[in-house]
């Protein structure tokens, strides 16, 4: 297998963005290719979600590839739920390794914003197993509540951890121009004052407003390409160095352990072995965080804590701009926003920024090595990444 | 003569109760005091609710317009019964609404317009909106409808208010949904928050001038304008987008 | 007629699932339909549960409870919960009712009480 670099990167903000969704594709590639210094490209993956349902739109990468005037080049789009992001750059550093490509561009737009919260909710919701969850009324959110009350019970975890995750990834979306909520939020506020209830409330017990992630548009692009064209860029080094995948079951209640997820498992210990580091060689992660509660239970999965022992961790700091393994320093999911089929791209183009150095206020000292989780359905299907700065 | 004219133009109001003023912290920690304006004050509001009116996301731009309406009219005496609640963080003004009595027993909501996005500032405004008509002048019920999805998804949904279709509502002649008590009384303890009296200071600041809101929704500024400006050799777009982040700071 | 939620079991090793699966988990033998559908049994422990209160459109409520309750025979499923207070471990049982209605379809499932 060849080596893998990030040679440019590009994103939109995170928010309602009011464009064709291949423009929303086109502008965070072309933003990519000139931090490149790239015109061409020898195949393009466009990472997206709900084109069909959403926008009305199919066969989104030839529209994309052409709008970026990139045609000839072959373009294909990837389909994978939230996790659609990584499993693009997936496919774009297999084409890379593998010899059959040597520059592949890896795009992603999401315009959920096109259709109203409520149609949003149901369009996520057909994550779900079709006739065993949601026809009940099963959302993504109602997931992550029953899991979040077991987890909770069994560990030892209260609201005010979570909350304590909204308040830490908020205030790092503030320091990020392209994050979807620049919104100051407090523990008192969400949590103390008599009006809180009303500030913050249930969307599914135990989860709350604030432990939710916002319905964000957006799109983010990263390039990737051999050593050989990333000498000659003179950018600084970024390997791709390990990729992993696992799938869990479709059904949340098929699982032995129900406050496990071993798809997260699985696919952090495959990203770490192909890397060759372990998690504590991490100085910087984005997990997908689309409810507070999953941000602390990834934490421990992928290894940097011990299970049930995240919160901990949380509350001691070691999760902020400057503790020991900073997580979500772009915000996360949480803050930052969360354009599902985006959301893997986004998440390695905050990584690229802290490992070149080039995260302004954000940034984590000397970070030399990133990972990212991008998860998809809740917790079927999983996708972790490892970035390495060589020098 | 035009004297006599006035005195036709001009209605009387019913006297109803003053809304006593209330306040709140918010999720971001502040504290937000909701209290009631006189015609005194309207110029002031005008003056914040007029830039709304270019704002197409969420309807801003048709209900400030009525808004803006409806304000004037209060002011110049060309509307019966009306009453106008402001929301204020430091002084700036961040949400407004409005109403009037429809009779004695029957309300009528107007508009709920929130000039600081998030921290659910509207929610608060309207829910105080409802308090007023209910438990303060003692109304049956409480004519409504929303214009944007977000308000008809907020109200009609999280109060399940009561269909009154054969009345058209003020705004528009569409059919109207109706906030009874008993409706109130089921939904008063998660929507209706506050705490009074107001602490003197708090409600002095509030009291001494209507500041304008720091950060109000806006005609869309060039939402990739980071992405465009690379392209874009004056630089004007990205240096707008860094001003408008700045004043946030 | 009475209504019932099939578990399905494998005609070769005689492992349930639920929901469908074409091939078992457990044999793993690749045989398409070579399951018997078995009635879920109706009563069981409730082990996770949440209210929601952002619902898909179908839904004119305000809110609606969901749970996951493990069922006498050790199985595990997802269903309505028509309960006022519900408790991890409490005992449930279910009827089999409408639990989603959407234009001219009607959609059937557990909804549970307590027991």
């Amino acid at each position: 297998m060849r080596e893998v670099y990030v040679v440019g990167t590009g994103i939109t903000s995170f928010t309602r963005l009011e464009y064709p969704l291949s423009e929303i594709a086109a502008y965070p590639a072309m933003m990519a290719l000139k931090d490149a210094g790239l015109s061409k490209v020898d195949h393009v993956y466009v990472a997206n979600m709900g084109s069909a349902r959403l926008n009305h739109q199919t066969g989104l990468a030839s529209a994309v590839v052409d709008t970026l005037s990139l045609t000839p080049a072959g373009a294909e789009a990837i389909e994978n739920g939230p996790a659609s992001g990584a499993s693009a750059i997936k496919q774009g550093f297999m084409a890379v390794a593998s010899g059959l490509h040597d520059v592949v561009l890896v795009t992603s737009a999401e315009r959920l914003r096109e259709v109203n919260n409520l149609e949003d909710t149901d369009f996520v919701a057909t994550l779900s197993h079709p006739l065993a969850e949601y026809v009940y009324g099963v959302t993504l959110p109602s997931q992550a509540a029953m899991f979040a009350r077991l987890y909770m019970q069994k560990y030892g975890v209260t609201e005010r951890h979570l909350a304590m995750v909204a308040v830490k990834n908020h205030d790092n979306a503030l320091l990020n121009f392209f994050a979807h909520l620049h919104e100051k939020i407090t523990l008192e506020g969400i949590l103390d004052s008599p009006e809180a209830m009303t500030n913050n409330p249930y969307v599914s017990e135990p989860l709350r407003f604030y432990d939710c992630c916002p319905v964000s548009d957006g799109g983010a692009c990263v390039i990737l390409a051999t050593a050989e064209v990333a000498k000659k860029l003179k950018k600084p080094m970024i390997r791709l160095a390990g990729v992993g995948q696992a799938t869990d079951t479709h059904c949340l209640h098929e699982r032995a352990e129900p406050t496990d997820l071993l798809a997260v498992r699985g696919a952090a210990a495959q990203a770490f072995k192909m890397a060759g580091i372990t998690p504590a060689d991490v100085d910087v992660a984005e997990l997908h965080d689309a409810f507070t509660i999953l941000e602390i239970v990834e934490s421990e999965e992928v290894g940097f804590f011990k299970k049930g022992e995240g919160h901990l961790a949380l509350e001691r700091g070691e999760t902020r701009i400057g503790g020991k393994i900073p997580i979500n320093t772009s915000g996360g999911l949480k803050a930052k926003g969360h354009p599902t089929g985006a959301t893997g791209v986004g998440q390695a183009h905050e990584i690229v920024l802290q490992l070149r150095g080039e995260a302004e206020k954000r940034q984590v000292k000397d970070a030399k090595i990133g990972f990212t989780c991008n998860f998809g359905g809740f917790g079927n299907n999983v996708v972790c990444l490892t970035f390495i700065r060589e020098d | 003569m035009s004297t006599d004219v006035e005195k036709i133009l001009r209605p009387i109001d019913n006297p109803i109760p003053p809304f006593p003023p209330k306040y709140m912290k918010l999720a971001s920690g502040d504290e937000m005091v909701i209290r009631q304006v006189g015609r005194e004050d309207i110029p002031d509001i005008l003056r914040y609710v007029e830039p709304l009116i270019h704002v197409e996301r969420d309807y801003y731009d048709i209900v400030a317009v009525r808004l803006y309406s409806e304000l004037l009219a209060y002011y110049r005496y060309r509307v019966q019964d009306e009453y106008v609640l402001v929301a204020q963080i430091d002084g700036e003004l961040a949400a407004v609404v409005n109403g009037r009595l429809l009779s004695k027993e029957v309300g009528m909501s107007y508009h709920t317009v929130a000039l600081r996005r998030g921290l659910r500032v509207g929610a608060h405004a309207f829910a105080a909106k409802m308090e007023y008509h209910i438990d303060i002048i003692g109304q049956k019920e409480v004519l409504i409808v929303a214009e944007s999805p977000i308000g008809f998804r907020r109200w009609m949904i999280e109060y399940g208010l009561e269909k009154r279709f054969h009345m058209a509502h003020e705004l528009g002649g569409v059919p109207s949904w109706s906030l009874t008590k008993a409706l109130f009384d089921q939904a008063r303890d998660t929507l209706v928050v506050g705490r009074r009296p107001v602490p003197p200071p708090l409600l002095e600041k509030a009291k001494a001038t209507i500041l304008p809101p720091s950060d109000p929704p806006t005609p869309p500024t060039d939402l990739l304008a980071a992405t465009r400006s690379l392209y874009d050799s004056t630089g004007t777009a990205l240096m707008s987008q860094r001003w408008k982040q700045e004043r946030k700071g | 007629m009475a209504l019932e939620i099939f578990a399905y079991q494998c005609k070769k090793c005689g492992q349930l699932h639920y929901p469908y699966r074409m091939v078992c988990k457990k044999c793993g033998k690749n045989e398409h339909n070579e399951f018997d559908p078995v009635p879920l049994p109706k009563e069981g422990k409730l082990l996770t549960f949440t209210n929601v209160y952002a619902l898909p459109p179908d839904f004119n409520v305000a809110k609606l409870g969901l749970g996951i309750v493990e069922l006498k025979n050790g199985m595990r499923v997802t269903g309505q919960l028509k309960i006022p207070h519900p408790k991890i471990g409490m005992e449930v049982s279910a009827k089999i009712e409408v639990v989603r209605e959407s234009e001219y379809s009607k959609n059937y499932g557990m909804v549970f009480y307590p027991a």
